[in-house]
This record gives C-alpha cells, structure tokens and sequence, in this order.
C-alpha cells in the first residue's frame, strides 16, 4: 500500500459513491419516469372528481373552488352500485379461479400427458384466437344461454366469460408448462406420486409464474366485459359495473364530468386497497418460483 | 274508446258475488275493487285475497324498458311509477341505438318488455317495423290523444297511416347564444333572425375578441345538414323518403356551413366520445368552456353545457335562423315508446303513456329545470301549449314560445330504413367540401348520393 | 432409483403401452373441461359464422336466409373498403405492437433489479394500477387527456408552454390522422404496468444462479442479457405477440366508442365495418358481414403464423 494510493481515494469521495451507484440511480430515475407516466393521469381524475362545474371545464390543474359533492351524487343516481360492484366481483372472481383451473388441467395435459390428437387441440386453439367470434357471436350466445335459461341471471355470465381468454389461457399454461422438464415429471410419478399429485406438488409450483399471467388477463377481461354484459342481463340491480357505468358516461344523460371522475374513484379504490393486501401473496408466488427453479 | 279488460271484469263480478254473500265486508270489497281496477298488476294481490286464483296464472305486471338516459334527464318519471303499483320499470339493454336483444327475442315471438321509450323514428323505427318487433298504437291510444298530437309530429311517428311511435320528448333544432360573450362584443341580446345576421355576429365575436370562436355545430349530418336546409326549405325529400342532398336548399346550407365553420372551434369536425362519437362531440365541449358565442344545435345541448358556466343565466335560446326568403322551418325529432308485438298488457301500456306523457311536473322540470337535470325537451300536444298560452306559468322560458310558432312549420326527417345512416355514409363526402378537399359542393353533395345509393342497392 | 432394471423387457414394454394409453385418457379427462366451454360459446359461433357467411342473412328481415355460396367473399374481396380498412387496422398494429412490448420488458428488466424490499412492492403495486380500471374507464380518462379545449395534455401545450394556440392545437382524436397514434399511445399505457408484471412473471423463473455463475465467468451485463435471459423469456414475448397482434388488428370497442361509423375516419377498421353491416346498416347483412370476418381473420392468421415461426422458443 503506497501512500499515493490513500490519498487519492481520500481526495475524491463524492465521485466515488455517485460513480458507484451510477446504474442504480439511473435505474431508479427511468423507473420514476414511468411510474409518473402511470400516475400523472390518475391523479388528474383525482382532482378533476372533486372540482365544481366550472373549474371542470377549465384547463387549469388546480380548481378555483372545491366540490365534494360529486360522491354523493353517484350514489344517489346509481341506487344499484354497491350491488353492481358486488356482481362484476363475484363474476370476475368466479371467472378468473374456474378458468386458471380449466387451463392448469388443460396445459398440463397437452405438455406431460401427451394425448392423441394433441396438436390438432393446439392448432384449434391457436386459430380460435384470430376468428372474430365476440361480433357475431353475440346473437349465438344469447341463444345459448336463453336455452340454459340464464339470461338475467348475473352468475350465468360466468359461463360465457370463461371462454373469452379459455384459449389464450390454455396456450400460456402449455407454454409455461413446457419449461418444466419432463423429466422431473417422469421422476415424479416413478416414485410413486399419482396423476393429481405431480400436478399439485410438482408441476404446478413450477408453472406458478404462468399463474400470475393468466389471472390477470382473465381479471381484465372479466372485469371491464361491456356487451355480453348489457344484452344477457335486464335488470338493474343483477348487472355489473360496467354496463351501469355506460349511462353515467355516454347519452344525452351524460354527466359532468367529475361526477364520472368520482365514479373512477369509487370504481377502482376498492380494487385497489384489496390489491395492496393481497400483493404479498401474490408478489410472493414469483419470488419463491425463483428459488425452486 | 279503450275497452275495459275482460279479466278486470270478472275479478270485479266476483268481488260483488263475495260481498253479496256475506263473504267479506264493504270495506274489503272497496279495496278489491281498487285492486282489481289496477288491471293484471292487482291479480297477484286480488288471489291473496281469495279471488280468482285462476286469473292469477295469467300475464305479468306492466314491464316498460327505458333508454337510460331517459330517467336521469326526466326526474319526474319515478312519480308516475307510483300511480302504477306493481309496475315492473325497466331500465332498456341497449347501447348506442342499439335493438339486438329486441330483435333476438321477437323472432321466438317472445318479448320481456311490453313497452320501449326511447325510440325516435327516423333512427330505429322502421329497423323495428321491417323486423317485425313492434305494432302501431292505433288500437290501445284514445282517439282524443292521438288527435291531441301536433300534426307534424303525428305525421313523423305514423307509417302508412298508423302511428307506430307514441311521441313523447320533443328535440326540435334551434340556437343558444352566451349572453355574456355577446353583450361583450357589443351585439344585440337576441337570436339572430337570418342567417346573414348569424354570420356577421359570429365574426364580431371572433374578431373583437369576446371570445376565441364565434359560432359552432354539431358536424353529424342530421344537426347539421338536415335542419340548415329545413331553414330554407323543408321539401327536401325524395319521393321514396331519403334526404334529396342535391337539393338546393341542401347545398346551401353546406356552403352556410363551411361559412359558419371560419369562425369556428377548429375542431368542429372530430367525432364524440361517446356512443360511436354521437354524443360528446366537440361543439359541446366549445360551448361549455364559454369560449364560442353562437350554438346551433337540439336544446337540450346548450342547456347542458350551460351548467358548466359560472353564470348559467347568461344562456338565452331561440329559434333557428333561416336563409332571407327561406321557409324558415327547422329539423325536430321525437323520443317516443314504442309497443312489442309479443309484449303482453297492452291496454295498461297505453294508460302508462298517457299519464306519463302528459304529465305536467315531467313538462315543468323539462323546461324550468330541477337541481339534477334541465333538458329543454318540450311535450308533443297542442292541448298542452294552448294551455300555456291562455294562462302563462311564472317558470316558462322565453324560447318555449318562440318555438311553438316554428312548430308548425317544422318537419321531422323522413322515414326509412337508412334514415340516419344515410348521414353516416354521406359525411366523408360532404365533408371533403368543408375541409377544402372539393371545391364544387354540388359535387361533393352528389358523391354523397351516389355513395348511398350504392349501400342501399347491395342488400 | 431404477426400478426398471428388474423387469424383464417384453413386460416392461406392454406396461409401457398399458401406461401411455391410461395417461392419454387422463389428458382428455383433464381436457374435458375446458373443451366444453370451447365447443359451446366458442367452436358453435364460429360455425355458425362460416354458414351464415354463406347465406344472405339479413337478421332485420323476416325472410328465411338462402344458399349463395361464396357471393359474399367475392363481394366483399372487390369491395376497396374492406381492404382500406384492413390496411388501418395493420397501421393501428404497427404502431402499438412494438411498443406495448419493448417498453414493458425495459421496465420489467429494470424493476426486477431492485434490491430494496420495499421500493420493488411500491414499483409492482402501481404497475399494477391500470389493470383495474375497467376498460371503459379507461377510454374514458384518455378521451379526457386528448381533449381538443381543455384536456391536460393541450392545456400544457396551449396555455402553459404556448407552443400552439386555441386555433392550431393538435386534434389528437376524433378523425385525424392524429387519432390512430394517440389511441395507440393509450393502449400501450393501459398495457404497460401489466405486460410488465408478465415480463417480471418471467424473469423471476430464471435461476439467480444461472445469472450470478455467468457474471462470475466475466460475462458483461448484455452478453447475460442476450444468451441467457432473453431466451428464457422467449415464451411469454411470444404469448403477449400473438396475443396482442390478434387483439390488435381486432381492435373495436375502442374504435366504436371513440370513432363511430364514419368511413372516412381512420378508427374504420374491418371489424367496424363488420359491425355496421352487422347491426346498423340497412337489414343488417349478417351474412356479409360473417364474410368480411372471416376473410379479416384469414389474413390475421396468415400474418400469426409468421409471427410464431419468428418468434418460437429455441432451446
């Protein structure tokens, strides 16, 4: 250790922890960057849901005068909301655990049990992607579900929504599933652990990842499904969100808008508060995928 | 003359047989009366009662299905729910102008709904006859009432003769003005009575600087095109009832409109932002930032926009302006109710309408508005306005009876199947006139034809 | 352990058969489900769609639908809308697909980064924002954003920055060639905190060990990058290309609610066109439109097939 060398490191401490930490500041500033450009919208809506009438049609951010009322009004004009919240969430619930089950099975199948017939499965899935069936198909499926005498009833919306992403689903569990070495799955049942058990034990914590991808792209669908929603059910109160949502926000009846800016509030914070709960488990499935891999 | 219900009258012969026989006391038998006077909507009460379990497997309450926008606007609605207990109000499954779910059921001749308000005839009345969902009122409507309708309403909402539409909200095109924006560039506080007037206002207020735009419209066809041209004249029909766009009246009102469109917000031609761009369209926004002086559209437009203002009582509304020498009529519509084929309770249905369409609280809120809602929608019936007249209510507005007047010479736009896409298809084509892309407007307004000619011949 | 070794060969080889026949009925018990669902709302659309696109049915019409063959192909392959508006949905495509992939994978890339336990909840707690919003919402937020007079993003540019005025501000919406980026432009956002959360879904299974025993050998960050983890997220690129290219050549909710069925109009793609056939124009040609459909998903999967060829998982 040379003198010289102390004294260098002494003279230039500032440079060194900035030149350290070069990459992560950067990191951190781009991942701001976006994470402004995610919020920067919402928080408008924050504060358009709380402007009085003038303000809101003015450009400026910062109202003149402050309207709370806006809350008040959205419930006292959709009486049916609390109830309508209550149904979109039950279905998209019950849509996004039924179809997850459907895909695990299905993909698992296709990949580690090897039917017969398995590609001809996978190519009609594939192109079952690109037939514009939602359309025309609206007029068959109310068909269907009159003869399964669901119309109105707001849980027979399951049924439908479950074949919405069923394809895409089934193909990411299949593709997720086949990152898992077959081999493992062979071991597996040669020691002894049955057809549900190599699923559960073994296959499924691998694939846990794929989980994560296709909960959420069966909750979006779920969640904001406009059409099969209006036509398939009559009564107010058996409907979900976003067909009770469209007369605040479109017709002649059109409200101002921080009343449907409260609406946004009031849509999302739920979602929201439940989210910041349930991340743990679900933020906790991905990392413990990476120390079983 | 409506005829009483059969079944009413049985349920009614043995409600006097009971009390005849000592079976129950006078005050029952007056309240089964009440009950059986209710029609059908009573029979579930009237076998609680021990009458008649027989009629009880028989119809359903009255289901009427509103368009949605209709109850928010319409505060009074839920009031004459009330003179109909058991009522089975609906809200309609329909988006944008949509009938699929209609259609659907009536090819099984089946309807879950009896009546359907929200209908307005040049859009989706004739899409409803051709398909065989609905049937005209002339059976059900007292012939006082249907006599009682303004003849150029009455005439907008028959076909062949027999009314398929019951009118109920009157939408008639006319103008709102910013009084403030106009005091402010110096211009007398009153509608314009020509078109020449309009303009030279417009440009006073855009070159004064009252305000960034002078005047806007709605660029959709039927708000635009249609009652421009009424104002010069309103025979600018073909004989098989699309809208003659080559007409004279027609090509002048495109040439108003390009001129109009110089003082506009540049915007004007960008479609809405809701229902398939119909509704929230750029003129509306214009209007309620207070930045335009002059706004041609239905009335209920300005009055919404005017509760953004700081001071909505700078709104004055008038009639339309017409061409010196023109006819000086205008473009209205009605949202009416229509009757299902298969739907059941058709004599209450027709009782429902009446009580609501007359109902004068519904009328008052419409034109002096209510804390929730000013529509600006005016009734159907002469009675009412000659009412009106003879003895004027403290909450009536000005333009109300400046409109009457245009009233009887206003026209709706004619019947037919392509009644509103016509508009649709043609825009791209006259619009190129306004947007400087063609210079010939007569060009531009054959092109438009031509293009709906071609849709209409490939079915 | 091998058990294998004490079975003598013929045995071993009908067991083999004997297992491989009970596995393949297992897999379709385990399909079963799922193929219900498809064959019912899924596989009964479709072929009614193939047969009606062989009829004239006009559902508006009380008259029975009859037999005309491959009339509403041919009409619809002369007719220059059909191809026009196919054309603006590949534009619509071009411009939103790229983006709503690469942006995602940078952030995704640069999140799963983060050591800090408590900053990498925040990060994926707000990726996550968007998702819940219905869909509705969101066109209507965005519809807010571009608006012409008073929306946030021309107020900046209008009256903060005053780099335009009241009279030649963009018009981001509503017809212009403006309108098919801008709506682009919302999609990416609406997809940029989720198709991060599938990237992370990813990244998370690839083994830190791998990654840390590449460091170790001298390997720098975009050698890692490139040999390693993008192979490893091969698949999910691949799932969020095939299912977004399918999403948006067919986009049409966006399009009816913020374009409306003017065929001047740049948000008049195929599906709009199938649409207005369907349910607005005249007795609602269902049997051209089912054509038009079925020709638009043709070219759609034509163009897929090369996609997955690009983007299959080697290795």
């Amino acid at each position: 250790m040379l003198k010289q060398d102390i004294n260098y490191e002494a003279n230039t401490p500032q440079q060194t922890w900035f030149a350290k930490h070069r990459f992560s500041i950067i990191r951190h500033a781009v991942i701001n960057l976006f994470m402004l450009i995610i919020l920067l919208p919402l928080s408008w809506v924050l504060i358009l849901s709380v402007k009085s009438l003038p303000d809101s049609m003015r450009g400026q951010f910062w109202p003149r005068k402050f309207d709370f009322t806006h809350y008040s009004y959205v419930f006292e004009n959709i009486q049916t909301l609390t109830s309508n919240m209550m149904n979109s969430i039950v279905v998209t619930g019950a849509t996004v655990l039924l179809t997850t089950f459907f895909a695990v099975l299905a993909g698992y199948a296709l990949v580690h049990l090897k039917p017969w017939g398995k590609t001809f499965v996978f190519t009609i899935l594939l192109l079952s992607l690109y037939f514009p069936t939602r359309v025309v198909a609206i007029i068959s499926i109310y068909e269907l579900q009159d003869f399964l005498g669901l119309i109105n009833v707001t849980s027979g919306l399951i049924l439908p929504y479950i074949t919405l992403n069923l394809a895409i689903s089934v193909l990411i569990m299949r593709s997720v599933f086949q990152l898992v070495p077959h081999e493992v799955i062979e071991s597996a049942r040669l020691d002894g652990a049955g057809l549900w058990g190599t699923l559960w034990f073994i296959g499924l914590p691998l694939a846990r990842n794929g989980l994560v991808v296709v909960f959420i792209v069966n909750f979006v669908t779920a969640w904001g499904e406009f059409l099969l929603a209006s036509t398939l059910i009559n009564d107010q109160e058996a409907r979900t969100m976003p067909v009770v949502l469209a007369a605040a926000q479109g017709g002649m009846g059109q409200w101002a808008w921080p009343r449907i800016a409260a609406v946004y509030i009031i849509v999302v914070t739920p979602g929201l508060i439940a989210f910041t709960f349930a991340q743990k488990l679900f933020f906790k499935g991905l990392a413990e995928g990476v120390v079983k891999g | 003359m409506v005829e009483r219900n059969e079944i009413e009258l049985k349920l009614q012969e043995a409600n006097r047989r009971q009390l005849l026989q000592g079976k129950i006391d006078r005050r029952e038998f007056i309240s089964r009366s009440m009950v059986t006077g209710l029609g059908l909507a009573g029979v579930g009460v009237a076998t609680k009662y021990g009458v008649g379990p027989a009629y009880a497997a028989e119809g359903r309450p009255l289901t009427p299905t509103f368009y949605d926008w209709i109850e928010g606007l319409h505060p009074g609605i839920p009031g004459v729910n009330e003179r109909f207990p058991g009522i089975n109000y609906q809200i309609a499954p329909v988006q944008g102008f949509g009938i699929e779910r209609f259609v659907a059921e009536s090819k099984k001749s089946d309807s879950t709904w009896d009546v359907y308000v929200g209908q307005t005839p040049f859009v989706e009345m004739t899409s409803l006859i051709e398909a065989d969902v609905i049937e005209p009122w002339d059976n059900y409507i007292p012939a006082d009432v249907i006599d009682d309708i303004i003849p150029s309403i009455r005439e907008e909402c028959s076909v062949n003769g027999k009314l398929y539409n019951w009118p109920f909200l009157l939408d008639v095109v006319g103008m709102g003005w910013h009084s403030g924006v106009t005091n402010k560039a110096g211009l007398v506080d009153a509608a314009p009575a020509t078109w020449d007037e309009f303009l030279d206002g417009a440009n006073t207020i855009k070159e004064s600087g009252a305000a960034p735009f002078g005047a806007t419209f709605d660029a959709h066809g039927w708000r635009s095109v249609a009652p421009l041209a009424h104002s010069g004249s309103s025979d600018v029909y073909t004989p098989e009832g699309l809208f003659d766009f080559t007409s004279d009246a027609a090509v002048e009102a495109l040439v108003l409109m390009k001129k109009i469109m110089q003082t506009s917000n540049p915007d004007i031609l960008l479609s809405g932002a809701s229902d398939g761009g119909v509704n929230g369209t750029p003129d509306e926004v214009a209007f309620s930032t207070q930045r335009v002086g002059y706004y041609v559209k239905y009335f209920n437009a300005p009055l919404r926009m005017a509760q953004y203002w700081d001071d909505p009582k700078q709104l004055h509304m008038g009639p339309l302006p017409k061409f010196s020498g023109g006819e000086g009529s205008t473009v209205f519509w009605t949202t009416g109710c229509a009757l299902f084929k298969h739907g059941q309770n058709k004599e209450k249905a027709a009782e429902y309408i009446q009580s609501l369409t007359y109902d004068r609280q519904i009328w008052k809120d419409s034109i002096a508005g209510t804390e929730t809602a000013h529509v600006g929608q005016l009734p159907p019936y002469s009675s009412i306005y000659k009412e009106w007249g003879e003895s004027k209510p403290d909450w009536m507005l000005p333009f109300v009876g400046l409109v009457r007047g245009q009233l009887d010479r206003a026209k709706s736009i004619d019947n037919h199947l392509f009644g509103l896409s016509q508009f649709q298809i043609g825009q791209p084509f006259w619009e190129a006139f306004l947007k400087g892309e063609e210079s010939d407007p007569r060009v531009a307004m054959q092109n438009v034809t031509d293009a709906v000619r071609a849709e209409m011949n490939r079915g | 352990m091998d058990r294998g070794a004490e079975i003598t060969v013929p045995q071993s080889v009908a067991t083999a058969r004997k297992h491989k026949i009970r596995q393949s009925i297992s897999a379709w018990i385990f399909l079963i489900p799922a193929l219900m669902f498809f064959v019912c709302y899924q596989v009964y659309p479709i072929f009614r769609i193939v047969w009606i696109s062989f009829t004239d049915f006009e559902f508006l019409s009380t008259e029975p639908a009859n037999w005309i063959g491959f009339g509403n192909y041919i009409e619809a392959y002369n007719d220059p809308l059909m191809w026009k508006s196919m054309g603006r949905a590949a534009f619509f495509t071009v411009m939103f697909l790229p983006g709503t992939i690469i942006f995602p994978l940078i952030l995704a890339i640069l999140v799963d980064r983060v050591r800090h336990p408590l900053l990498a909840t925040l990060y994926r707690l707000i990726l996550l924002i968007p998702a819940l919003i219905p869909s509705t919402l969101v066109f209507v937020l965005w519809k807010w954003m571009y608006n012409y007079q008073i929306g946030p993003i021309n107020y900046m540019l209008v009256e903060v920055f005053n780099i335009f005025t009241f009279y030649n501000a963009p018009q981001w919406l509503g017809g212009t060639n403006l309108t098919l980026p801008s709506i682009a432009i919302m999609e990416i956002w609406w997809g940029l905190g989720y198709h991060s959360i599938f990237f992370l879904a990813g990244l998370a299974s690839i083994p830190r060990e791998m990654l840390e025993a590449a460091r170790l050998d001298g390997a720098n960050e975009w050698r890692v990058f490139w040999h390693i983890t993008l192979p490893r997220l091969a698949p999910i690129m691949m799932i969020l290309v095939v299912l977004r290219f399918g999403t948006s050549m067919a986009v049409i909710d966006e399009y009816l609610i913020f374009g409306g069925f003017n065929r001047g109009a740049p948000t008049y793609t195929w599906t709009v066109y199938m649409y207005d056939q369907a349910f607005n124009i005249g007795l609602w040609r269902q049997g051209f439109a089912a054509a038009v459909g079925m020709i638009g998903a043709a070219v759609m999967v034509f163009f897929v097939a090369g996609l997955v060829y690009i983007f299959r998982p080697r290795g």
